[in-house]
């Protein structure tokens, strides 16, 4: 069979992620699973759920990342909310007391960065702006139920970041105008 | 973009007065068109003064190559904000689902030309038609419930061709297309992720891309020749972006999905994927001929050859070899949509009853009048509804991991391989005596070894194979059995790819 070729010549294709990403599985997969067993074997607090959490980020953020919506807004807010669930975990299994104060910091800090991120070329980042608006939700919750458990505490900043979720959520509405809406109808339709 | 202005700037140096001051006047409209980032807007330009330059040094006068290049033909599609969208048809659903790092359902069509093809008139031709639709000038976004298509008014690059065909499309950025399209030499190609649509509405694109292109060659259409070719600057009609699923009445019961597992061919997936393309160029008069000496329609032929060439590449005794078959609805249901409408049967036969080919042949003709057929399409089209309808109001990121779950079983284990036999394809005759012939190739599955397509054009057959594998045997066979039944066979293709 004589074959006429018609396509150019491929140049050696760079180490696949696909490929990267079925060996590194493994000792990701390993390392969580001997943390669990480590953590039940030796006893004490639940520790071992940090050290998950500490390498599902680290591969959902840097190896598998994501294959839709990869965008500088999207992965600024994955990347805070996995270090406040870092956090929250830390204050529950390690060291009691400090989340109450600081996650809503690191909260309200991120909702910053990220309205950094979006007015700075807001023509294209009002097409990302889905994870904002969940995320301004959550800050707006977390504000609010943060005040209703934890108001016998210094809680200037869940009044922050309620008060930096719902500026952010009144500048998104106005910059978007008519927008909002149909940003809104497209995220969550159901057909 | 710097060095292309000053080519520019040189070039309008040696035009006559009148030329110059036209070119001045044609540019002064610009910024009408344009309603986009600077740098974006910097792209079109480039692009219209190296369009420009492009067709005058084929011996066309400034005035004729500034006609041809009216602004007109963008008819303010630049100019307005991208406000449309589109929820994905239920074919469509699964694909964002099924994609992973480096794998995507991807197909791809060619137009080869009599010609090379000039890059810089391709650029706005594919400019020029991206308007008339707008489902394919759009990006992949994340909704609460469901993925959809948003659109995205920016250049859609035209690229030269320097990998095998239907490598994914990277969809995760901000505003990147789902769809390529590419050239060389003589060849224009386009690959479409799909969930933006399917062989015919790509097709459909590909011919309009082709018409502008030529028409921008200076080849003339009358308006009462141009067939089934779209206009591309008609309005487009809402029907183009309708999903057709969802239009068809309930069947009592569903059905269709579920398959056994099928046996897949021996050879060692490569590294490469797809490893070789190999396009096998015949007379389709001669294939009809043949096809129809044996009692069979083509589909049922190419599919004997290929249950013949998939039963030489197993070394499995015992098991079914299961080829896919899609099956376009829009020949059951009347729909104008661009947008995905087919689904699929599986013709199936055993390992070990493949001696007898007019046995083989009538039983694959009756399974293909069978699985095809309209109420098994209407009992399938009803399950998708249906599952779609189930699951819609889970949340995406729930949804997700589930989805993919479930598809890891009902994915291509049940499958050997594929045939997609798009048909004859025609084009308006002022237009078709420009081109040479067509080709139509399916993207790299994930375990079958190999996915064959077929497309007809000008006379020609070109029946694709896709290759995940280094065995060659089963084209070689192919190829033998095709040779034995008297077919001339020309085969071009792509090297081996192996590591």
């Amino acid at each position: 069979m004589h074959i006429k070729i018609t396509y150019p010549p491929v140049e050696k294709h760079r180490f696949a992620r696909r490929k990267l990403l079925n060996i590194l599985r493994w000792p990701f997969v390993l390392a969580a699973v001997a943390s669990v067993i480590v953590n039940i074997a030796i006893g004490g607090v639940f520790w071992s759920s940090i050290a998950v959490v500490a390498l599902w980020s680290a591969w959902s953020l840097i190896f598998s990342v994501d294959l839709v919506e990869y965008n500088r807004t999207s992965q600024s807010i994955k990347t805070i909310s996995f270090a406040i669930v870092l956090l929250t975990l830390i204050d529950l299994f390690l060291a009691p007391g400090f989340a109450v104060f600081v996650v809503p910091i690191v909260y309200f800090a991120g909702l910053i960065f990220c309205a950094v991120l979006l007015f700075t070329d807001f023509e294209t980042q009002r097409h990302n702006i889905m994870p904002l608006l969940l995320f301004i939700f959550f800050a707006i919750v977390t504000s609010a139920v943060g005040l209703a458990l934890w108001h016998e505490h210094d809680f200037w900043p869940l009044i922050v970041l309620g008060v930096v979720a719902a500026v952010l959520l009144i500048a998104i509405i106005v910059m978007l105008g008519a927008d909002f809406k149909r940003e809104l109808i497209k995220r969550f339709h159901i057909d | 973009m710097k060095e292309t202005t000053n080519v520019f700037a040189e070039y309008c140096s040696t035009l006559s007065e009148s030329d110059a001051a036209a070119v001045r006047d044609f540019f002064s409209e610009f910024n009408v068109y344009f309603k986009l980032s600077k740098k974006e807007s910097r792209k079109f330009r480039s692009d219209f003064e190296n369009a420009l330059m492009a067709i005058t040094r084929r011996g066309v006068s400034v005035h004729e190559a500034l006609n041809r290049l009216s602004m007109s033909n963008l008819g303010g599609f630049y100019a307005r904000p991208a406000v449309q969208w589109f929820p994905l048809d239920e074919a469509a659903k699964i694909y964002p689902f099924s994609m992973d790092h480096g794998r995507q359902q991807m197909f791809r069509l060619s137009i080869y030309f009599k010609e090379d093809v000039v890059p810089e008139l391709l650029q706005m031709a594919l400019t020029f038609t991206i308007k008339r639709f707008p489902s394919f000038a759009t990006t992949l976004k994340k909704g609460f419930f469901w993925h959809y298509l948003d659109t995205v008014k920016k250049r859609f690059a035209v690229t030269e061709e320097c990998d095998m065909p239907c490598q994914p499309i990277k969809v995760s950025m901000s505003g990147s297309g789902a769809f390529r399209l590419t050239y060389y030499k003589n060849r224009m190609s386009v690959e479409f992720f799909h969930v933006i649509t399917d062989g015919t509405g790509g097709m459909v694109f590909i011919k309009a891309v082709a018409s502008e292109y030529l028409r921008l060659l200076g080849v003339e259409c009358p308006a009462d020749a141009t067939g089934d070719l779209y206009d591309v600057n008609e309005t487009p009609h809402p029907e183009e972006f309708e999903n057709a699923f969802v239009k068809i009445e309930k069947a009592k019961s569903g059905g269709g999905f579920v398959e056994k597992s099928a046996l897949q061919l021996t050879g060692k997936p490569a590294n490469h994927s797809p490893c070789r393309v190999l396009h096998l160029k015949m007379n389709s008069d001669k294939l009809r001929e043949v096809a129809r000496s044996q009692g069979a329609t083509v589909t049922a032929y190419l599919l004997l050859q290929m249950f013949l060439a998939c039963h030489a590449s197993t070394d499995e005794l015992s098991g079914d070899i299961n080829i896919q078959v899609p099956v376009n609805m829009r020949k059951y249901y009347e729909s104008r949509t661009l947008r995905n409408f087919s689904m699929f049967c599986g013709i199936r036969l055993p390992v070990d009853q493949m001696e007898n080919r007019e046995q083989m042949l009538r039983e694959i003709a009756t399974q293909l009048t069978e699985k095809a057929a309209k109420d098994k399409m209407h009992a399938m089209i009803t399950s998708a509804v249906s599952i779609v309808g189930g699951i819609r109001l889970i949340p995406l990121f729930i949804k997700d991991p589930l989805v993919r779950l479930v598809y890891s079983f009902m994915n291509e284990k049940s499958y050997t391989s594929t045939l997609s036999n798009l048909g004859v394809i025609s084009m308006p005759e002022p237009l078709a005596k420009h081109i040479d012939h067509m080709d139509f190739c399916l993207g790299a599955p994930a375990i079958n070894r190999v996915a064959c397509s077929a497309i007809t054009f000008n006379n020609t057959t070109v029946f694709t194979i896709c290759k995940m594998t280094s065995d060659p045997t089963f084209e070689e066979k192919i190829y033998k059995y095709f040779l034995e039944d008297g077919l001339e066979i020309e085969v071009e293709g792509s090297d081996h790819y192996a590591y």
